[in-house]
């Protein structure tokens, strides 16, 4: 064996043992780089994004006018506690308790594309904290009712009455706020509309129909083809 | 961010075009590093050659090195890798009849093919024999069925069967892969030298 090919083999040898260092420094990396436990779900700054922006905000006219439309899409959870949820409850609402909401059971409510997610609570705060757990995790089509059930009270249940220097557009909402309470059974008729806003809220009674005849379409003998 | 495709960062239409890209790839890498030859790939049992468990045992740690960093950057989600299922038993009774193919026919499928595309006979004799494997085994399939699906471990991994860190693991790996190239050398070396 000649002097330069046995110098030649050690160098090869030694680029190999170069090369195997490496490799287990690089191994070795992984064991001591420094652990952490890695987040779940969206970036930070997505999040906060999300976070501070408004559009997860439903307001509850918004929400009864789908309520009343039989909206197939909205799925209305309601995240105070079980007891709460038995005293009251808006209509066809699910119950998940605020510290139960990524169980197991419920989880699949949440992590869905297919319904509008609506959360309540007495106020935002529960449902805004569910709300703010969903993003987090990445769930789609969260929404939080606008003041929660408070909120539902003062508009929907027990509409506040107009002042007379209130614009039209005042009148009506509350004339629909007002029907849409006697919709979830509750609201009755009150004098003050019957007298104040009679004008308003009461409808013309509707024209006599007019029949409108089709002119039947003459039926056609098939001409013969070619 | 990644794995690329099932997070829609490539849309699921260049799949084929990909999978194509990359058979191409690696059919080259096999030929241009001399997997094409049934000598060098048998040359590892006979203790003359070990260059197929070289480039294999390398080419598994540095991807999985990788993988693991850029899992540790954030750039992939390593759990949303794709694991292959484990039959336990006919894994390890096809891993048997698959050494002795190998040994007898100096290939495995992915070296005959590539043996085939360079023209060589032995290797379109041996990717017949590949097919009527293929044929005899799916037809024979419903009889074998309840062995074949009966040691069904589901998708585990060193990891979840030891519960030790996976970076652990790959750092023993790689410590194994070191030193079974060394003591390879040391065989080779004493092996007496086949020149093919």
């Amino acid at each position: 064996m000649s002097k330069r090919y046995k110098s030649k083999k050690i160098l090869v040898k030694r680029r190999y043992q170069i090369l195997a260092v490496i490799l287990l420094i690089l191994a070795g990396g992984l064991v001591l780089l420094p652990k952490y436990t890695k987040s779940e779900g969206i970036s930070p700054e997505l999040f906060v994004k999300n976070a501070l922006s408004s559009e997860r905000f439903i307001n509850t006219d918004l929400l009864a006018d789908r309520i009343i439309n039989n909206d197939p899409s909205v799925l209305l959870i309601d995240t105070r506690s079980e007891k709460e949820f038995k005293e009251f409850a808006l209509t066809n609402a699910i119950n998940i308790p605020l510290k139960n909401l990524l169980d197991e059971d419920y989880i699949d409510y949440i992590d869905q594309d297919v319904y509008d997610v609506i959360f309540y609570s007495n106020d935002n705060f529960y449902a805004n904290q569910a709300w703010m757990i969903g993003n987090r995790m990445g769930f789609k089509n969260l929404h939080v009712l606008k003041g929660g059930l408070n909120e539902w009270f003062n508009t929907i249940i027990n509409p506040k009455y107009p002042e007379e220097t209130m614009p039209k557009e005042a009148f009506e909402l509350y004339s629909t706020r007002k029907a849409a309470g006697m919709y979830f059974g509750i609201g009755t008729i009150d004098p003050t509309m019957k007298t104040g806003t009679k004008k308003e809220t009461i409808s013309k009674p509707a024209a006599p129909k007019k029949v409108i005849t089709k002119p039947k379409k003459k039926k056609r003998v098939p001409e013969g083809g070619c | 961010m990644g794995p690329l495709l099932p997070n829609g960062i490539i849309p699921p239409e260049w799949n084929y075009i990909i999978a194509i890209l990359i058979g191409i790839a690696f059919g080259y890498i096999m030929e241009a590093t001399g997997f094409s030859s049934s000598r060098k790939l048998a040359g590892v049992f006979y203790g003359y050659d070990f260059a197929v468990l070289k480039v294999f045992f390398t080419s598994a740690v540095v991807a999985v090195i990788g993988l693991y960093y850029l899992d540790y950057l954030n750039f992939l989600d390593i759990s949303q890798l794709y694991v292959q299922p484990t039959y336990l038993w006919a894994a390890v009774i096809g891993g048997m009849i698959m050494g002795v193919g190998f040994l007898a026919g100096g290939f495995c499928p992915g070296t005959s093919l590539c043996a085939v595309a360079i023209g060589k006979i032995d290797g379109m004799v041996f990717t017949v024999g590949l097919m009527i494997g293929i044929l005899i085994f799916s037809e024979s399939f419903s009889v074998l069925e309840p062995f074949f699906e009966s040691s069904n471990l589901g998708h585990i991994t060193l990891v979840d069967t030891l519960g030790i860190s996976p970076y652990w693991i790959i750092f023993i790996m790689t410590i194994l892969a070191i030193a079974a190239f060394a003591i390879s050398d040391k065989i080779r070396n004493k092996v007496k030298k086949v020149f093919y």
